[in-house]
């Protein structure tokens, strides 16, 4: 339906609402198309006051899209009015309602009314990270950063996870802003970023870049760049920090990797208890290999030739200078078939060390744990992503370890026309925000959307002081 | 004086009203109501130039008015709501908003909605207990839409009074039990045992042990309507399992008296090792063919958050023979999982065991999984369809190939 330009009488409503199809929802409906265009506030006006008149009473939801479209047109006296309405009426308020009141409270001078409705809330339930939003970004738009970074960390101690735009609004209004404590608070929001592995994108990454620049007497300079494969940043010259575990951390994913992604809830989903001793005896007295192989993976990489060839291929173009390879694979390769030559098996045998799992178990997680137990130096081939054994970790802390071990240690192949395979190397730099004190250094996203995590950004922002 | 002014009150928001606020009696009547800042509305109101007569803020009068009521009504009560109430509270607001919310909860169902771990959790339950309450209250409507036509039909039958002759009373429910029942008795001595495994209890929710459940129960009564029915086994069957409170649940007194066999020992303490053949989507192997001398295992297990290799890994314990139904080879898949429900299992099994044609068999597989069931093996009809494309097309087979690659992942390379 299309909404009046003029605020109406009630008897021309009637009429509207009788030629309407269902007369039941039609305030309904024609408040929602009042929305969509942005109607005038007094046309909206003008429909509530035909309902009460004629029911003696508003409901609720006509009330939440009124105020929907007070907030939107940024009303403040109106939305004040409503709200006292609503709790006069109503002992509580459902979500909606609150983060629209908090919403349209935070936008005008009144803002500090937006707290009182968050406190309000906070009685109730614990606030949706739009209602922190809101208020934050009120807080710091009128500079009261202090109390901008106490919502901020209540609602990181309530595990609301912050919007990229309640981060990005921290730099934007701080800029020019002196003050040790402030500074200190912004970098614990790019240190946030490094332990949640969160990518800023481009707009976000000018605002850190004219927050430095605009710290008084600090002398910063921002330049954006693309770091070198070996890691080193070509504006500063600084190296990278290097992809390595520690120590602690290898035994830590090791363990978890065999508790969690090889037994699970039952050893037997994935291979069997013998299968998994067999293993690991076989991969204590063989240690340490540099590269892992998941044969059928790559035994897949070119549709057109016979698998086997394929892995003996990669097997050849890995097993240069002297690697140590162990191939992961499964029985059936083993049977001669079309696809599996026993000659072409034989060859290989002899030049990489090769185990065979049950043809119902997964090879994967024999993959991670034979590559983590080599250590530090040893890599794996494959082009699996390996999505479903990262989500079999438990928490998220481990998964971040994961994430940042297989950037380091995975290798793709990649199929070219040619008959030899090309390497994608394993990053030798830790792709996260990483700071000396002196330097900063911020990867980012060219555009906001872009949303593969296993795509690492190229592009980083370098911050170093003059 | 209270009194006399709430009930004018009601009066007023019923009709009055308007004609009382047009006129400036407001202040007379509502001693108690606030007064309005009527001078931005007027602000408002000359620049989109509305008619004369009309006050755009006056809702907000008529709403105010209605408060004061409330407001009185409000302080007696306790302002510390518990838990729960503030929770029904929440509710209700919710429904107000409109969201997909039932009308009447029960504490139990509120206690569960509480104990969801998460917002979506929360709203995801909700949904389900309004869907429900939809579908009660019109199978509500139409029992007594029915019960009426019926009464209207007696009205008519008694009119005409006229007995209709036939050689038998007209018993035919309780005389086919009795004909099922003695069929299912004779399979708990002669017939060929069919076990489900009741161990999976700890990998569902609440609510998939009900699905099981009720699966269960709707195979039973179709194998007990067959012609030659299986004897079912419930094996590591516990007392007191939430499985135990389903059945209770769903055949209430009727639960002893189902002539089935239940037991809390496993299917391997009973039957030889060797005999037994554990159903699961999982496995490699793929059967041919029914054999009558198995005893085939089937996992009561509904998993909506599909828990692949759960079923497998319990067969590959106990070191048992697994199979999966040929579905590949007989269907045309389309979409879906490959796991079935468990009274579609029973259907299957059932045709097979009579008939052995899997054509008829894989008849219960639900429409909406396959495009079309086909006699030739898929295998060899993919042969000929690859020999169509490449004869066609030419150098567009890799197109075809990534086509049945997406629709046949693995199993089938074209080769």
């Amino acid at each position: 339906v299309q909404p009046p330009e003029k605020p109406l009488q009630a008897e021309e409503w009637d009429k509207l609402r009788e030629d309407f199809q269902s007369p039941e929802i039609f305030e309904e409906v024609m408040l929602n198309s009042m929305i969509r265009c942005n109607s005038p506030i007094d046309v909206a006006k003008s429909l509530l006051t035909h309902l009460a008149k004629r029911n003696g009473d508003i409901a609720y939801n006509i009330l939440v899209k009124y105020l929907t479209l007070c907030v939107q047109q940024g009303q403040v006296s109106e939305i004040h009015d409503v709200y006292d309405i609503m709790k006069a009426r109503f002992k509580i308020l459902e979500s909606g309602a609150y983060s629209l009141l908090i919403r349209g409270l935070g936008n005008s001078n009144q803002w500090r009314m937006a707290l009182t409705v968050l406190e309000e809330v906070k009685k109730i339930m614990i606030p949706s990270r739009t209602c922190y939003e809101s208020c934050i970004k009120a807080a710091s738009r009128h500079q009261e950063m202090k109390l901008a970074f106490e919502l901020y960390s209540e609602m990181l101690a309530k595990d609301v996870v912050p919007t990229l735009h309640v981060l990005q609004s921290f730099f934007d209004f701080s800029r020019g802003m002196k003050g040790a404590e402030l500074q200190k608070e912004l970098f614990g929001v790019l240190l946030y970023l490094r332990e949640n592995q969160i990518y800023p994108h481009r707009t976000f990454m000018r605002s850190i870049k004219l927050w430095f620049e605009s710290l008084p007497g600090g002398n910063w300079r921002g330049r954006l760049t693309k770091i070198k494969d070996s890691g080193q940043c070509p504006v500063c010259n600084h190296q990278l920090e290097d992809s390595n575990l520690t120590e602690e951390e290898y035994s830590h994913l090791s363990e978890r990797i065999i508790k969690d992604v090889i037994h699970g809830t039952d050893t037997f989903r994935k291979t069997n208890p013998e299968e998994l001793e067999a293993f690991q005896t076989f991969v204590e007295s063989r240690l340490p290999f540099d590269i892992v192989i998941d044969g059928l993976n790559v035994s897949h990489i070119k549709s057109r030739k016979m698998q086997c060839e394929n892995l003996f291929d990669a097997v050849n173009c890995l097993a240069k200078k002297n690697a140590r390879l162990l191939v992961l694979g499964r029985k059936h390769m083993l049977t001669n078939s079309s696809n599996w030559k026993r000659e072409i098996m034989k060859e290989m045998q002899s030049k990489a060390d090769f185990f065979f799992a049950e043809n119902i178990s997964e090879d994967d997680p024999f993959l991670l744990y034979a590559t983590l137990r080599s250590g530090k130096h040893c890599r794996f081939v494959s082009r699996d992503f390996l999505r479903d054994h990262k989500a079999c970790l438990s928490d998220s802390l481990t998964r971040h370890l994961f994430r940042k071990w297989q950037r380091g240690h995975q290798i793709v192949l990649k199929k070219m026309f040619s008959l030899c395979f090309s390497q994608q190397p394993a990053f030798r730099y830790d792709c996260v925000v990483q700071t000396t004190g002196d330097t900063w250094h911020i990867p980012y996203k060219d555009v906001f959307e872009e949303k593969y995590s296993y795509k690492i950004p190229r592009k980083w922002l370098c911050i170093h002081q003059k | 004086m209270q009194s006399a002014n709430m009930l004018l009150r009601r009066i007023l928001r019923s009709s009055v009203l308007p004609f009382a606020t047009q006129h400036g009696m407001k202040k007379d009547l509502f001693p108690l109501s606030r007064t309005l800042s009527l001078s931005l509305c007027l602000k408002q109101d000359k620049s989109c130039e509305p008619s004369e007569k009309l006050d755009l803020d006056e809702w907000k009068k008529v709403m105010k008015s209605g408060l004061q009521e409330e407001v009185s009504e409000m302080v007696s009560e306790p302002k510390e709501l518990s838990s729960l109430a503030a929770a029904r509270e929440t509710l209700e607001m919710w429904r107000l908003a409109g969201r997909a919310v039932p009308e009447n909860i029960s504490e139990e169902q509120l206690k569960t909605f509480m104990e969801c771990p998460s917002k979506s959790a929360k709203k995801k339950y909700l949904k389900y207990l309004h869907l429900k309450e939809l579908y009660k209250k019109n199978d509500k409507r139409k029992m007594d839409e029915k019960r009426e036509r019926r009464l209207e039909a007696q009205d008519e039958d008694s009119k005409t009074d006229e007995t209709k002759k036939s050689p038998f009373v007209c018993l035919w429910s309780r005389t086919m039990d009795k004909a099922y029942n003695w069929r299912a008795a004779q399979s708990m001595i002669f017939g060929q045992p069919l076990v489900f495994d009741m161990s999976y209890e700890k990998e569902m929710s609440v609510r998939e042990v009900s699905n099981t459940v009720r699966q269960i129960v709707m195979s039973e009564s179709s194998n007990r309507k067959s012609v030659d029915p299986f004897h079912i086994h419930f094996c590591n069957f516990k007392e007191d399992s939430l499985y135990h409170r389903e059945f209770i649940k769903n055949y209430r007194e009727a639960w002893d008296k189902v002539l089935i066999t239940v037991t809390d020992q496993c299917y391997t303490e009973i039957f030889p090792k060797d005999k037994l053949i554990y159903l699961t989507a999982d496995s490699p192997k793929v059967m041919k063919a029914f054999d009558h001398d198995k005893i085939y295992i089937v996992g009561s297990m509904v998993d909506k958050s599909i828990k692949r290799g759960v079923s497998l890994a319990r067969a590959k314990r106990l070191g048992l023979e697994t199979a999966a139904l040929p579905l590949d080879k007989y269907l045309l898949w389309s979409t879906g999982a490959k796991n079935l429900t468990l009274d579609q299992m029973m259907h299957i099994l059932l045709t097979l065991k009579d008939t052995g044609d899997w054509k008829k068999a894989l008849e219960f597989v639900p429409k909406r999984k396959y495009c079309d069931i086909v006699n030739k093996p898929v295998k060899e009809l993919k042969k000929t369809l690859d020999l169509i494309s490449t004869l066609k097309l030419g150098k567009g087979r890799e197109k075809v190939e990534k086509q049945f690659a997406k629709n046949y992942p693995k199993r089938y390379k074209l080769k």
